[in-house]
């Protein structure tokens, strides 16, 4: 055995030790942040290894440096590696350990609420989005009228049997003034609209209407959805083509509809307009009272009349206007049958239609 | 209005082929709506008249009878329950019942054979209403008299006229001519003109009903208000015998919904159901002065009318007068002194033409809806009325016997004459939109009955008096469509012209901003309600506070107390849905409503807003269990506030802006004036930044109200204006590229010291490189802080636009916001 033999042989040897505490001591870390400890006392700058790599360096002969670097590497080498595996290790632990979670997936969750719109906002919202395709604005005006704008302008002077039909809540008014009433249809819009502007008009007007009746088929309080379309050379062609539209839009592409000729004293020719009954598709049901037919409007062409009060030629321009329940809409649609319903306030009803 | 189809066939040729059924379909789909059909007697096959010959007791039931029956042959013993059955007088004279014999057909589909009641048999049974199928009665069987003219042994059907149907017609205002049969043919006869549908014709001979006995006077009619009562035509009948009318004729107003008082009543009736016409016959006997006069009443002039009621009138009243008082409330109902009774022996038959404005008045005010003034308040027809009177003449000669006695009297002083309307069959296309042919519509109005001829390209109409509907070209070309078919007309598109200009229409931005909180509310988790506009006088007090002068608008004639008035605020029925909605048993209750209030303007209309309100109670979201710290508090309903306020466009503010600005609230302690329903503790109070004025308050339920509603728990609301300006649109500003840096601020302060103060006047430091103040804590537990101090934390972030800033110039301009607020509020820093 020659001198540098011995000198490798224990510089071996102290390696070897070296790398069996670090070792041991890399196996006793639990965690990364001591790993990392661990790994700077032993391969870091000022590491022990390191440390015994440099004080053989500078022991060592000058012909004998090279073989000592070159040994002292390899163990710097296998440390790394030893330090690497047991990090991946230890990663492979956590990451064990978190898929380890079980939660019952099941348990309801934690809520966050939705609010929701009233049924009657989503069906005029809705009816409101199939006239827009059509080119009808929404036009708006008082719920509280004036006799003139609510009856008289729509052909309904004072004391014509037509009023009859619609039973009408009057309010205080100071004397000498045309009456104060709740309006009992959006018609009183079309006037307004009318006086304010020249044709081409075609506006929508929904809102609250009140009529003096209280039953599950009648409240005081509704809403109604008109439309007036006035132009020259509008026809009930025109019409007919629009609740169509209309029709299939709202209630289904395979429904269709009929005009009955009816009378409403704004309009002539004027019609109620039933749909095929969507229940038994028009083979008769109690619905429909076995017609098969289900009346959802009434419609007409603008009265002359009409034409009068607001100031339009009615030989140039011609119109038609129709006008539906807002609650018959939705009653048809999702078959309630108490109107009283909607004006309940009962969070359990409008809760069903979030 | 009732038809009777067996009526209807008696004026028209109907093909066998059409049923009522078809006919209802067709008048259903061109103007007369037939809402129901009703069969009458439909079934009834065998059952006979038979005469009552004795009765007894059934020997083992004490409410069974045993009748001897007599069908023209034989005598036969039937068991009967009814308690009714009459006793039998001499032969040919006994009262008659209806003998359902073995072998005979009910309309419920029974068929009778021989039956043993309670041990004795019995061959068939004596029928009542119901089970004849006449109507719904059952409290006994029906009796008939000799003078019912049906001879014993006879088909009870048949004699009966039946079977029939009822057919049930919606008659729209514009159409009096269709409230008679008579019209009602007209119409049918018109849509089934290609069918075979013709008329029958029948005249009444007046010359018969004169009989040979000696002329008397006219009746004298003085006609003091002939534009009230254009025309006044009447009968004189003598020598009636008034009784009750023939079982056929019974039966008949029966089924059309009219009770059958007396022959002579009954005939009336009978033309009106006819012709669509009122008559009335007076007891002539009975009119002072064997005259009438119509003239209106005198002011506070009395009247019984055949209701029974007292009638008080007025001078715009029309009244039927004699020589001394009134007999009739014109063309309304008639008075009780005159009546028609059974010792009347000499009848004055009125036929007038009442003005429908002379009418309905009347009517209206003394809430008498007859089969009268229904008929003239829509207009009747004043050149027919010489055919009514003689068709009803004629009936009550057949009925009660009699014979006219007099010439008429007919005072008509300005005949009302018909008028021609001039149809351009172009502008028929014009308004249908379907190209009929001159000729086809000539033919439409020509099988209504309205005469045509051709004038150049134009049809010429003259319309009839019995259609006071008809008078402009407009009123042509509907019927044209009616009876062309409605069906026909073709479905099209209007086309799309637009002025270039087309606006917003008025109020549409408050409407949009309306439903802009809609969306909000309901993505804040709040559910819509929708409450009536009307309410309680009572719920407006609690609304707008005790000592509030604002009067709400109230309903004159409202359904009831609970909706006699317009509602100001929202609130006050919402709170009342809370209870409702917990009185169901719902824990966590968040209800919001968007709607119109309504408040006196001074102006012709009232002012009328729309608010946003909600109620919310119980708890936040929570996982499984609530507990204490997931209940609701004041700052769950100022921070739902503050989204809502900051969806709908407006700048929250902490405090009053310099400049007044119309896109900015601030908030500040409500007054209980301005919140009267909240907790003076927790209320507040949202005030517009241009006016200053309050647009809404928000905060906890006043205990007081909370108590009076039954709730155990604190409850919290708002309500506030929805804006009627369009929603500010902000510019976009670009994310800044630099990093932002946050500094906390910890102090001691006053504890009433207000944090939107502070917040607000940190805000307006004039700090460029300030971007933002959170405050993070509020502390003021005792012991760590002194008495009347609290303890607040607050995160100030720095940012520049140009560059990254330097801790040395985040430092210097924390602390200018420092001595800014230090100069402003005594502040003892915590380090
Ligand atoms: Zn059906």
């Amino acid at each position: 055995m020659n001198q540098s033999d011995s000198h490798a042989g224990e510089l071996a040897r102290l390696f070897d030790e070296s790398l069996s505490r670090y070792q041991a001591a890399l196996a006793e870390a639990k965690d990364e942040p001591a790993l990392r400890v661990v790994h700077a006392r032993f391969v870091g700058k000022e590491g022990e290894i390191r440390k015994r790599l440099a004080d053989a360096l500078k022991a060592a002969p000058g012909p004998e440096k090279r073989a000592v670097g070159q040994a002292g590497n390899t163990v710097l080498q296998k440390a790394e590696e030893l330090f690497a595996e047991r990090l991946r290790e230890l990663h492979e632990l956590k990451r064990q350990a978190e898929l380890a979670k079980k939660l019952d997936v099941t348990m309801p969750g934690r809520p966050h609420k939705l609010g929701g719109l009233h049924l009657l906002t989503q069906v005029r919202l809705e009816l409101e989005g199939i006239f827009a395709e059509l080119g009808f604005q929404v036009a708006t005006g008082p719920q509280v009228e004036t006799d003139f704008h609510n009856f008289e302008a729509l052909a309904m002077p004072k004391d014509h049997p037509a009023r009859d039909m619609q039973d009408t809540f009057y309010l205080r008014s100071a004397p000498g003034q045309d009456p104060l009433v709740l309006r009992t249809h959006t018609s009183p819009v079309q006037i307004r609209t009318m006086l304010a502007q020249k044709p081409p008009v075609r506006i929508i007007s929904p809102g609250k209407v009140y009529r003096k009746d209280d039953d599950p088929t009648h409240s005081p309080m509704f809403q109604q959805i008109e439309g007036l379309c006035v132009d020259e050379g509008i026809t009930m062609a025109d019409l007919k083509g629009t609740l169509l539209y209309f029709v299939k839009r709202f209630f289904g592409a395979d429904v269709g509809l009929r005009l009955r000729p009816s009378f409403f004293p704004f309009t002539e020719p004027s019609a109620e307009v039933d749909i095929e009954c969507i229940f038994c598709k028009g083979s008769g049901c109690r619905t429909c009272k076995g017609s098969g037919y289900i009346e959802i409007l009434g419609c007409g062409m603008v009265d002359p009349e009409v034409f009068r009060h607001v100031g339009y030629d009615s030989e140039r321009y011609s119109g038609f206007a129709f006008g539906t329940g807002i609650e018959r809409m939705a009653m048809l649609r999702y078959g309630i049958n108490d109107l009283r319903l909607f004006f309940a306030g009962d969070a359990r009803f409008t809760e069903q239609f979030r | 209005m009732k038809v009777s189809w067996n009526w209807l066939c008696e004026l028209l040729d109907i093909p066998s082929g059409l049923t009522p059924q078809t006919v209802a379909a067709r008048l259903s789909v061109s103007g007369v709506a037939v809402d129901a059909i009703h069969p009458i007697g439909k079934g009834l096959h065998g059952a006979i008249v038979a005469e009552v010959r004795g009765k007894r007791p059934h020997p083992k039931a004490d409410k069974l009878t045993l009748v001897d029956v007599f069908d023209g042959h034989e005598v036969t013993q039937v068991v009967c329950g009814a308690p009714n059955v009459p006793s039998p007088t001499e032969p040919g004279k006994s009262p008659r019942v209806v003998w359902a014999r073995p072998g005979a057909t009910l309309p419920s589909g029974l068929t009778l054979s021989p039956k043993e009641v309670r041990g004795i048999l019995s061959p068939g049974m004596l029928c009542a209403e119901d089970e004849l199928g006449l109507s719904e009665d059952h409290a006994g069987i029906l009796i008939l008299q000799p003078s019912d003219g049906i001879a014993v042994g006879d088909d009870f059907a048949q004699a009966a006229g039946l079977p029939d149907w009822v057919l049930e017609l919606d008659i729209t205002p514009n159409r009096p001519d269709l409230l008679g049969h008579i019209g009602v043919a007209r119409e049918i006869a018109a849509l089934f003109r290609h069918e075979g549908v013709t008329w029958k014709t029948s005249a009444v001979d007046v010359a018969t009903l004169r009989g040979s006995q000696a002329r008397t006077e006219k009746p004298v009619i003085s006609l003091e208000d002939p534009s009230g009562c254009p025309r006044y035509f009447a009968h004189r009948l003598s020598g009636v015998t008034v009784g009750p009318s023939p079982l056929f004729y019974r039966l008949r107003l029966q089924r059309l919904g009219v009770r059958a008082l007396s022959n002579v009543v009954d005939a009336t009736n009978l033309a009106l159901l006819l012709y669509g016409h009122p008559l009335h016959a007076f007891d002539f006997a009975k009119l002072d002065g064997h005259k009438i006069v119509v003239r209106r009443a005198h002011a506070g002039e009395k009247l019984q009318t055949l209701d029974g009621q007292e009638r008080e009138l007025q001078p715009s009243d029309l009244l039927i007068a004699d020589a001394s008082k009134g007999v009739a409330v014109a063309g309304v109902m008639g008075g009780q002194t005159s009546e028609v009774s059974y010792t009347t022996t000499e009848v004055l038959l009125e036929c007038a033409y009442f003005a429908p404005a002379s009418i309905r008045p009347t009517a209206r005010r003394l809430k008498l809806h007859t089969e009268a003034s229904h008929r003239f308040e829509r207009g009747t027809d004043p050149n027919g009325l010489a055919v009514v009177a003689d068709a009803c003449a004629a009936l009550i000669v057949k009925l009660a016997g009699g014979y006219l006695s007099s010439e008429p009297t007919d005072v008509y002083p300005h005949k009302i004459p018909t008028h021609t309307l001039t149809l351009r069959p172009e502008r028929t296309w014009a308004i249908l939109g379907l190209q009929i042919p001159a000729q086809a519509q000539k033919e439409c109005l020509e099988a209504l009955g309205l005469p045509v001829r051709s004038e150049g390209t134009n049809l010429l109409v003259e319309i009839p008096t019995h259609r006071p509907d008809l008078t402009r070209e407009i009123d042509l070309i509907e019927e044209v469509a009616r009876i062309y078919g409605i069906h026909n007309i073709p479905t099209t598109l209007p086309k799309l012209a637009m002025t270039a200009s087309q606006p917003l229409h008025q109020g549409m931005t408050r409407y949009r901003n309306a439903d802009r909180a809609r969306q909000l509310c309901a993505s804040l988790g709040l559910l819509e309600v929708m409450q009536f506009s009307m309410t309680s006088p009572e719920r407006v007090r609690t609304g707008e506070g005790k000592s509030s002068p604002t009067q709400p608008l109230p309903i004159d004639n409202p359904l009831r107390e609970e909706l006699s008035v317009l509602r100001t605020k929202l609130l006050p029925g919402l709170v009342e849905l809370l209870r409702q909605n917990l009185a169901h048993g719902l824990a966590d209750v968040r209800l919001f409503e968007v709607g119109e209030v309504f408040l006196p303007s001074g102006q012709q209309l009232p002012t009328e807003k729309t608010h946003v309100a909600a109620v919310l109670y119980g708890h936040r979201d929570h996982f499984l269990k609530p507990t204490s710290s997931d209940a609701l508090d004041f700052y769950d309903v100022k921070g739902l506030v503050e989204q809502l306020v900051s969806g709908l466009g407006l700048s929250l503010l902490w405090q009053k802006p310099e400049q007044p600005s119309a896109s900015s609230v601030y908030v500040r302690v409500a007054t209980s004036t301005e919140a009267p329903m909240l907790h003076p503790g927790a209320a507040a109070a949202l005030l517009s930044g241009s006016s200053g004025e309050v647009i809404g308050t928000f905060g906890e339920l006043h205990p007081d109200l909370r108590a009076s509603l039954d709730l155990h728990g604190a409850a919290f609301a708002f309500e506030l204006e929805v804006p009627e300006q369009p929603r500010h649109k902000p510019g976009y500003v670009p994310a800044s590229r630099f990093p932002a840096v946050s500094r906390d601020l910890s102090f001691f302060v006053h504890s009433e010291t207000e944090a939107a103060k502070l917040l607000g006047t940190m805000q307006q430091s004039g700090e460029p490189l300030l971007r933002g103040v959170t405050l993070l804590e509020d502390y003021r537990q005792a012991g760590h802080v002194e008495a009347g101090k609290k303890a607040l934390l607050f995160s100030l972030t720095y940012r520049s636009d140009e560059r990254t800033l330097t801790d040395d110039e985040v430092q210097k301009a924390h602390q200018r916001v420092i001595d800014h607020l230090g100069r402003a509020f005594p502040l003892q820093l915590r380090q």
